[in-house]
């Protein structure tokens, strides 16, 4: 069966198409080049007064896992629709199959958890595997294990590192590794409460500088594409964009993808001791090649905070919203805490990380190295991406919210002087090929012969901007129309996508002993194969390739 | 069949432990534990078939087929008005699939022990609360407190696996063991071997002022309480590092206040993690209450008492407690899906009994229909929950009868 979209107005960035008139073919799933077409064509979608895109991709939004869970159990006042007070716009920490649709519906067809424990990996499996219609994957955590700060207090070689890292990725079905607040969530388990780029941890002796030296270069060495994903050291602090600077050298130059970095933009000055660094970030996120991040922008009402960061949500947790919140310590593996939170546009603090996040899209030079993310929900919903893409390409709409905010604001942002408005070019490669190419997804993000047919269409004459984004009139997934005219047209379930260095098996020896002596399950079990991927945890997973053989 | 003499591994499916270092012998589809010290061997062949397990579907007393029987379930549920589905444990894709059925015929489902899940909760939903897990306790818990009596016989290897642990990263000592309550001689007597006890004969609910009492600068004397016991107690606690409090929740039962219990508890390990580190680690229920809670969470919202209707899941505490809903006659149909424990089941007279069960399984009246329904970790693999609900196991397939699991014949009712 062969589908032709007619002369839409494609963006393919990837392809270096923007906004051209054209045709895109659909055949069993696949997106199919005109002069390989060998039976007739069946359907024809007329898109003449339309923009085609490639599946929107979110590389960063908590959709499963342990936290996540945690949170629809603490925060059920908020989905519970026979409560008077239900709000059915808002979704603060919403079920699986909400998260579907909703993602669906804005035209998002791949997203990725940032934040699955490895020991947790099981769970955060069968959650995404219950949500409908996307693809998704997720970023492994390590850096706060006992088992791999033992490495490196016993001085292991980066061959074994490189060797841990692989196993890691196979046996938690996992597309990439995240750390975060590099050995601090440790740290705080021996009652440490902060921890510098350059500080020793108290027991195990360690910097997080070291700790994202040897993981970006396990990520390197071994091919895998996404680079080490970073949740930084001193989230939230006021002065925290130094060490944000420092963990950009602890790379030496190798690939590394700063996540949510509005919340590590943050000077100490000015009367209130809380300003922006949004320059000084952007300065470095400029002149650094290998440098990418996502923004984590947040937007002012209800939300709820969760993350690995035990540590600065044990700090975090006085400023709950409402008065409620839980931390976490997790099997010698990692750590949790989920804190829910308001930003409320009346505070100074919350409005400046609002145009601290904006400050840093608009100066960002190249959008194939800055990613559309609220750190959902740490900044914001996903629902409200609609939202900032307008206040992305939308000056005087941007200026109109800012001029609301606290006075005070004007003197500590450079937000008002910023007359960038992004094109329909640069949100295309920011929200499709860029992330797409980031994670080494070849067949996503792209028309090109033989990828997914995950297609978005949007329709022209809608003019608000956020209101286009938010009701596309056409998602397309695996080449199944999925939602018409906000209608959803038939439920499919998604696959997981996954990388699998090679690596030398014997490190799983040293592994199921330190597994028999000091956990409570066998290594054996906590290995999730791949037919129990598709079989038990419901989700069949797709394998990329890495980038090139291993080195080390 | 399974062949004689075969070893199998065993993910244990009979407490919220899931200890998955058990090895078994299956004989003739009988399965024997290995080792002769591991304290649950008795409890787990137990669950083995025997001459009154029941095999083949049963209508009343008399046997049917299963295509007779799913006929007969299907009319039932037609006839009837409200449809109340009880989970007294099963799987994860038995709960999957009970959404399934539940969302398209709009049902509701409760799960037997939500009450105790709902107090435990209650104090993530209402305040503060600092949680740890199995392996952090083994491994960095240097005083723990135990509060009610009957935790060591719901998770037996709790003791060997994790409080008294051989080995441990960072307790070269062994742990300091608070027990508050009221512990049998025998229990102490076990725990001792392992760790250092000091035994707090206790009335629960007199839990909070114990706990305040514990306080360094405190001098309030606690009813029953001897104030040398007492500084002493103040003296451990005040060295330990990291501090760790477990509870059943069904040993507050009893208590005037269980709510109270808890929330003292979480707030004494709150206010602990100021200065030092401290956490709770409650253990839920042995008849996968996580598994139950976890997944409903997910696909839901809500951790249990939901009723489908109108496109959604709706959530009520009070209006679907399966209790409430029973006695007031706002159900007429009841599923009860009961596949880990054979422990005898109260039907009620003024609905209609459907259970998909354990071949074992013994009720205090005959249901409608009954179904024998495969064990999850004994007859089919399967996915389910520990008590700390972070981790979960992936259990196996041990013997080689034909039971269909309930996931099984709920997908054929849908
Ligand atoms: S403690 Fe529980 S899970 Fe472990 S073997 Fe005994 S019954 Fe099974
Ligand atoms: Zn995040």
């Amino acid at each position: 069966m062969i589908t032709q979209l007619k002369s839409g107005n494609v963006y393919d960035p990837h392809n270096k198409i923007f906004n051209v008139k054209k045709d895109i073919f659909i055949e069993d799933g696949k997106i199919i080049n005109k002069k390989d077409i060998k039976s007739k064509i069946d359907k024809v979608i007329n898109c003449s007064d339309k923009i085609v895109m490639p599946g929107a991709i979110d590389l960063h939004t908590h959709i499963g896992g342990g936290k996540v869970n945690i949170a629809r159990l603490m925060l059920e006042e908020f989905h519970n629709e026979i409560d008077p007070n239900y709000d059915s716009s808002s979704i603060i920490a919403p079920s699986t199959l909400k998260t579907g649709l909703k993602y669906i519906e804005m035209g998002y067809t791949t997203c990725f958890e940032p934040a699955l424990l490895p020991i947790n990996a099981r769970q955060a499996h069968a959650e995404m595997s219950d949500i409908p219609f996307i693809d998704k994957g997720g970023y492994a955590l390590l850096g706060n294990d006992d088992y791999f700060l033992s490495l490196l207090k016993n001085k292991s070689s980066q061959s074994t590192i490189n060797d841990y890292v692989a196993f890691i990725l196979k046996a938690t079905q996992s597309i990439g590794i995240k750390v975060v607040n590099p050995g601090g969530i440790n740290a705080f388990k021996f009652n440490q409460r902060a921890l510098n780029v350059d500080e020793k941890s108290k027991y195990f002796n360690i910097t997080p500088r070291e700790i994202v030296e040897k993981l970006t270069k396990a990520l390197y060495d071994l091919g895998v594409p996404h680079p080490l994903h970073v949740h930084c050291s001193n989230l939230g602090i006021p002065g925290n964009f130094f060490s944000t600077i420092e963990t950009i050298k602890a790379a030496n130059g190798l690939p590394i993808h700063l996540t949510h970095i509005q919340f590590q933009s943050y000077g100490n000055n000015g009367d209130r001791g809380f300003s922006s660094a949004a320059v000084e970030i952007s300065n470095y996120l400029n002149k650094i090649d290998n440098l990418t991040c996502d923004v984590g922008q947040i937007m002012f009402g209800q939300t709820v905070t969760m993350s690995g960061d035990s540590m600065s949500q044990h700090r975090n947790h006085k400023h709950a919203h409402p008065k409620k919140w839980m931390c976490m310590d997790i099997e010698c593996d990692a750590g949790c805490g989920v804190v829910p939170f308001k930003y409320q546009d009346k505070s100074f603090v919350n409005a400046l990380q609002w145009a601290i996040g904006l400050e840093i899209f608009l100066l960002a030079e190249d959008p194939w190295k800055v990613f559309l993310t609220t750190d959902h929900p740490n900044g914001a919903p996903f629902t409200s991406y609609p939202h900032l893409i307008k206040l992305l390409m939308d000056k005087t709409f941007r200026n109109d919210i800012l001029n609301q905010l606290p006075k005070g604001i004007l003197e500590h942002t450079i937000l008002h002087t910023l007359k960038r408005e992004y094109t329909m070019d640069e949100i295309s490669i920011m929200t499709r090929s860029a992330p797409a190419k980031i994670l080494g997804l070849e067949k996503k993000g792209n028309f090109s012969n033989g990828s997914d047919a995950d297609i978005t269409v949007y329709n022209k004459n809608i003019k608000d901007i956020e209101e286009m984004f938010a009701h596309p009139s056409l998602v397309i997934k695996d080449g199944k129309i999925v939602v018409e005219n906000g209608q959803i047209k038939e439920y499919i379930w998604g696959k997981t996508h996954t990388v699998k260095p090679e690596y030398d098996k014997s490190i799983e020896k040293d592994l199921s002993k330190f597994f028999d002596k000091y956990h409570t399950m066998k290594l054996d079990n906590y290995i999730i194969s791949d037919d129990e991927m598709h079989r038990l945890v419901g989700s069949p997973i797709y394998v990329n390739n890495c980038s090139r053989k291993r080195k080390e | 069949m399974a062949s004689q003499n075969d070893n199998k591994n065993l993910v244990c499916p009979f407490c919220s432990l899931h200890c998955d270092d058990v090895s078994v012998t299956t004989d003739n589809n009988q399965y024997k534990v290995n080792e002769s010290n591991n304290v649950c061997a008795k409890k787990i062949d137990t669950y083995n078939l025997n001459n009154k397990s029941m095999l083949l579907p049963k209508k009343g007393a008399k046997v049917v087929s299963l295509s007779s029987a799913l006929e007969d379930i299907r009319n039932i549920i037609k006839g009837h008005n409200e449809t109340l589905i009880i989970n007294h444990g099963v799987d994860l894709s038995g709960v999957r699939s009970m959404l399934n059925f539940a969302s398209q015929k709009n049902y509701i489902i409760d799960h037997i022990n939500s009450k105790f899940l709902y107090q435990n909760i209650g104090v993530v939903q209402r305040t503060g609360y600092m949680a740890t897990s199995l392996t952090e306790a083994k491994n960095r818990a240097d005083v723990v407190m135990v509060f009610g009596n009957q935790i060591f016989d719901k998770s037996p290897r709790l003791l060997e696996k994790v409080l008294g642990a051989k080995n441990s990263l960072y307790m070269k000592k062994k742990k300091e063991l608070i027990l508050i309550g009221d512990f049998s001689e025998n229990i102490i007597k076990e725990i001792k071997k392992k760790c250092n006890v000091t035994n707090v004969k206790l009335d629960l609910d007199l839990t909070n002022d114990f706990l305040n009492a514990t306080s360094l600068d405190s001098s309030e004397a606690v009813k029953g309480l001897k104030k040398s016991k007492l500084s002493n107690i103040k003296n451990i606690i005040n060295k330990s590092k990291y501090l760790v409090a477990i509870w059943l929740a069904s040993d507050f039962i009893k208590a005037k206040n269980p709510k109270k219990i808890i929330s003292s508890i979480s707030k004494y390990i709150v206010d602990r993690n100021i200065l030092s580190r401290a956490a709770c680690m409650p253990i839920s229920g042995s008849l996968a209450d996580a598994t139950s809670s976890q997944a409903l969470t997910w696909t839901t919202g809500f951790s249990s008492r939901i009723k489908h209707s109108e496109g959604t899941f709706k959530h009520d505490r009070n209006a679907f407690d399966s209790k409430h809903l029973i006695d007031n006659n706002n159900v007429d149909v009841v599923i009860h899906i009961s596949t880990i424990s054979p422990d005898k089941l109260k039907l009620n007279k003024n609905v209609k009994n459907i259970v998909l069960g354990h071949p074992n399984t013994t009720f205090t009246m005959a249901p409608d229909i009954f179904i024998p329904v495969g064990i999850p970790g004994i007859d089919y693999e399967g996915i389910m929950f520990r008590t700390d609900n972070v981790v979960s196991v992936a259990l196996k397939s041990i013997r080689g009868i034909k039971l269909p699991t309930t996931q099984n014949i709920l997908d054929k009712l849908a």
